[in-house]
């Protein structure tokens, strides 16, 4: 980074500035006072000069009174009088103050004494080339004469000096709420997020210290990114291992299959089909255990895909116990389907794991309920929850059927209604089981 | 006949299905790879395809036949993921994951069959006997015709095409309607009481659209 474009350059330009800014005002203005009055000569000085000149330039008395009436003119409200070579003051115009007719030697000390560098301004000069016939005094007002540099000088300061103070304080202003935007406007930018939940990559206009920071920003992103991308082709990669692994082991599975359908057709003793009926049953075992365990492992690695959506669930119940419905039929059940609509329809759940969830509570009931020859859909409504209860009439789940396995079965259950904000009560006698999956009204049951 | 073209790499599953195929009438071709098809399918009525094939995998040739020809294509495949059945069901109209047994590969076949109207011409249904291809409806008690309103047609048509699957009012409603049911409409009911009063023998107790309890109807064969 260069330096001259960092933020830290640019601050000690300022704080430079403010430390000599007072003394900078004033030779600036000074050095601008003085280039556009300061060429012409000052009045005073003029004055001097011309007044000496033309007393140096008198000749005789006469001479004078034209000197005072040629004086009048240009300046209406100047003093003048002649002090002669014997001290008496013998010509004078316009005079302000009372003069003593008689000039001695301490009286003259002490009047230049007193008009040195004073009001009114005064001239001194001596009449003639010889400077034998005394002095003459020019006297006039300050205030009438044109203002001099330093008073204009002083003037202006006093503009100049605190126009120029607001001047830096509105700079510094400036240069921090900049600075204060840049910020806040990057925070922001920081915090926006991509669809895939990832803070995107800011444009980087001043390679500044924040220039910089929103290099390093950027970086970060960058490798969430990768590490993201890394993440997804992991999970791809876990996906499609267990996916071919269940691909594998179905397959040969699919040959037993095949290869009990055909043997079934032989004239087989009783025995042997019975052996054949235990192995499909074992084929249909395994299915599903490999399926749960598929299930499980991407639950578990929460890698299984869930999309939430408004989905009216007494609907999707409804559905499904209907594609269910043959099977519980074919195997003799009571289907008693009492559903009634919840006044909220609409849950916020994924319909696929919704699916799955009632596709393992109805394959439990077959499986392990079926003695009870029942199965019972009901909708319950209280002040505190909307229940969905499958009810069965089997020996329970702690007595229940010999074959094990359900477990699995009910643990992803458990992990796709908790995962849904949903909760789940199991009661289980040796007279049946009655699952009640419920929504809480309020949020803070839920949680 | 109906012709079957069935694409299955492994020959123990792929005998096992040929042969149960050809002992249900139906006449099949195997292929164990997609190298080949194209000939066979300007005669072919139905597909099953395999995904795990050497060369193309099943869903790109699933999606080359269904672009060359619209008939129904079932998935057999022992790729359960959701994933997969997701995308075989983007183009496919079934999706079966082994190991399946051979009962349910037929019925399903059944059902595709049926819906592309592939299948039976004449429909046996009870007392009646139903043209499929004009919708001709017979009593054959009486031997005369049964004519149906427009609505009444269209929900025995959806019946007839969805037959032994139970069907919700919702299912039906937005079925043949095509509009969202709303709970409580009783529109539906209203249509399927005169539907029975034209087709039932005692409409007191249908015996062709059943009702199943709090679920909903259902035709079956």
């Amino acid at each position: 980074m260069k330096f001259f474009k960092s933020l830290q350059a640019k601050y000690m330009l300022i704080v430079i500035t403010a430390l000599f800014f007072v003394y900078i005002l004033f030779l600036a203005t000074s050095i601008a006072v003085f280039n556009i009055n300061g060429h012409e000569e000052l009045e005073t000085a003029k004055i001097e000069r011309e007044w000496h000149r033309e007393a140096n330039a008198i000749e005789n008395p006469s001479m004078i009174t034209e000197l005072f009436e040629h004086w009048t003119n240009r300046y209406p409200d100047a003093s003048m009088f002649w002090i002669n070579e014997k001290g008496r003051l013998t010509a004078h115009h316009n005079l302000k103050e009372d003069y003593p007719p008689i000039w001695d030697a301490s009286y003259t000390a002490k009047f230049i004494k007193e008009r040195y560098d004073n009001d009114p301004f005064t001239v001194i000069a001596f009449v003639g080339e010889e400077q034998k016939h005394g002095f003459l005094v020019y006297e006039i007002p300050r205030d009438k004469l044109e203002q001099d540099y330093v008073e204009t000088n002083s003037q202006f300061l006093s503009i100049s000096v605190p126009l120029g103070i607001i001047l830096f304080i509105f700079v510094s202003y400036l240069f921090f709420r900049k600075i204060r935007k840049r910020l806040v406007n990057l925070q922001d930018a920081m915090e926006i997020r991509d669809n895939d939940g990832l803070p995107i990559a800011i444009p980087v206009k001043k390679e500044d210290e924040i220039g910089s920071l929103e290099h390093a920003f950027n970086h970060m992103v960058a490798e969430l990114r990768k590490s993201r991308k890394r993440e997804q082709e992991e999970e791809q990669l876990r996906k499609e291992l267990i996916a071919n692994l269940s691909h594998d082991i179905r397959t040969p599975l699919t040959k037993i299959r095949a290869h009990s359908y055909t043997l079934q057709k032989e004239t087989l003793s009783e025995q042997a089909q019975e052996s054949i009926k235990n192995m499909n049953e074992s084929i249909n075992k395994m299915d599903t255990l490999i399926e749960n365990l598929m299930s499980y492992t991407l639950l578990h690695a929460n890698k299984f895909e869930f999309k939430s959506e408004d989905v009216d669930v007494v609907r999707l119940l409804r559905t499904s116990i209907a594609s269910w419905y043959p099977l519980f039929e074919k195997n003799g059940f009571e289907i008693d389907v009492q559903l009634e609509q919840f006044k909220e329809k609409e849950w916020n759940i994924d319909p696929i794991w919704m699916e799955r969830i009632f596709d393992n509570l109805f394959q439990n009931v077959i499986r392990h309920a079926a003695d009870g020859k029942y199965i019972g859909l009901r909708t319950e409504s209280t002040d505190e929850y909307d229940a969905l209860i499958i009810a069965d009439r089997g020996k329970g789940m702690n007595a229940s059927s010999t074959e094990k396995g359900a477990g699995i079965g009910l643990a992803i259950v458990d992990m796709m209604i908790k995962t849904m904000n949903l909760d789940w009560k199991i009661d289980s006698t040796n007279n049946g089981t009655t699952i009640k999956i419920l929504r809480y009204k309020s949020f803070e049951k839920a949680v | 006949m109906v012709n079957i073209l069935y694409i299955e790499d492994d020959k123990e599953i792929g005998e096992w299905v040929y042969e149960s195929l050809k002992e249900h009438g139906f006449n099949i071709t195997w292929f164990q790879s997609g190298e080949g098809i194209e000939k066979q399918l300007s005669k072919t009525d139905l597909v099953i395809l395999d995904v795990m094939l050497p060369g193309l995998d099943g869903f790109s040739i699933g999606k080359r036949i269904k672009k060359a020809r619209d008939i129904p294509i079932l998935m057999l495949s022992a790729r359960t993921a959701i994933d997969d059945k997701v995308e075989g069901l983007s183009f496919a109209d079934d999706y079966l994951t082994k190991p399946f047994h051979m009962e349910e590969l037929l019925a399903r076949i059944e059902v595709l069959l049926r819906r592309y109207n592939k299948h039976e011409k004449v429909l046996q249904l009870k007392h009646l006997t139903i043209h499929m291809k004009d919708m001709l409806i017979i009593n054959n008690e009486t031997s005369e015709e049964i004519q149906l309103t427009g609505k009444q047609y269209q929900i025995f048509q959806y019946f007839l095409r969805h037959l032994n699957q139970i069907l919700t009012k919702e299912q039906l409603y937005e079925g043949v309607w095509g509009e969202p049911y709303i709970e409580g409409d009783k529109t539906l009911m209203v249509h399927i009481r005169y539907l029975r009063e034209k087709i039932e023998k005692d409409p007191a107790n249908p015996e062709i659209i059943e009702t199943i309890r709090g679920i909903g109807y259902r035709v079956r064969k």
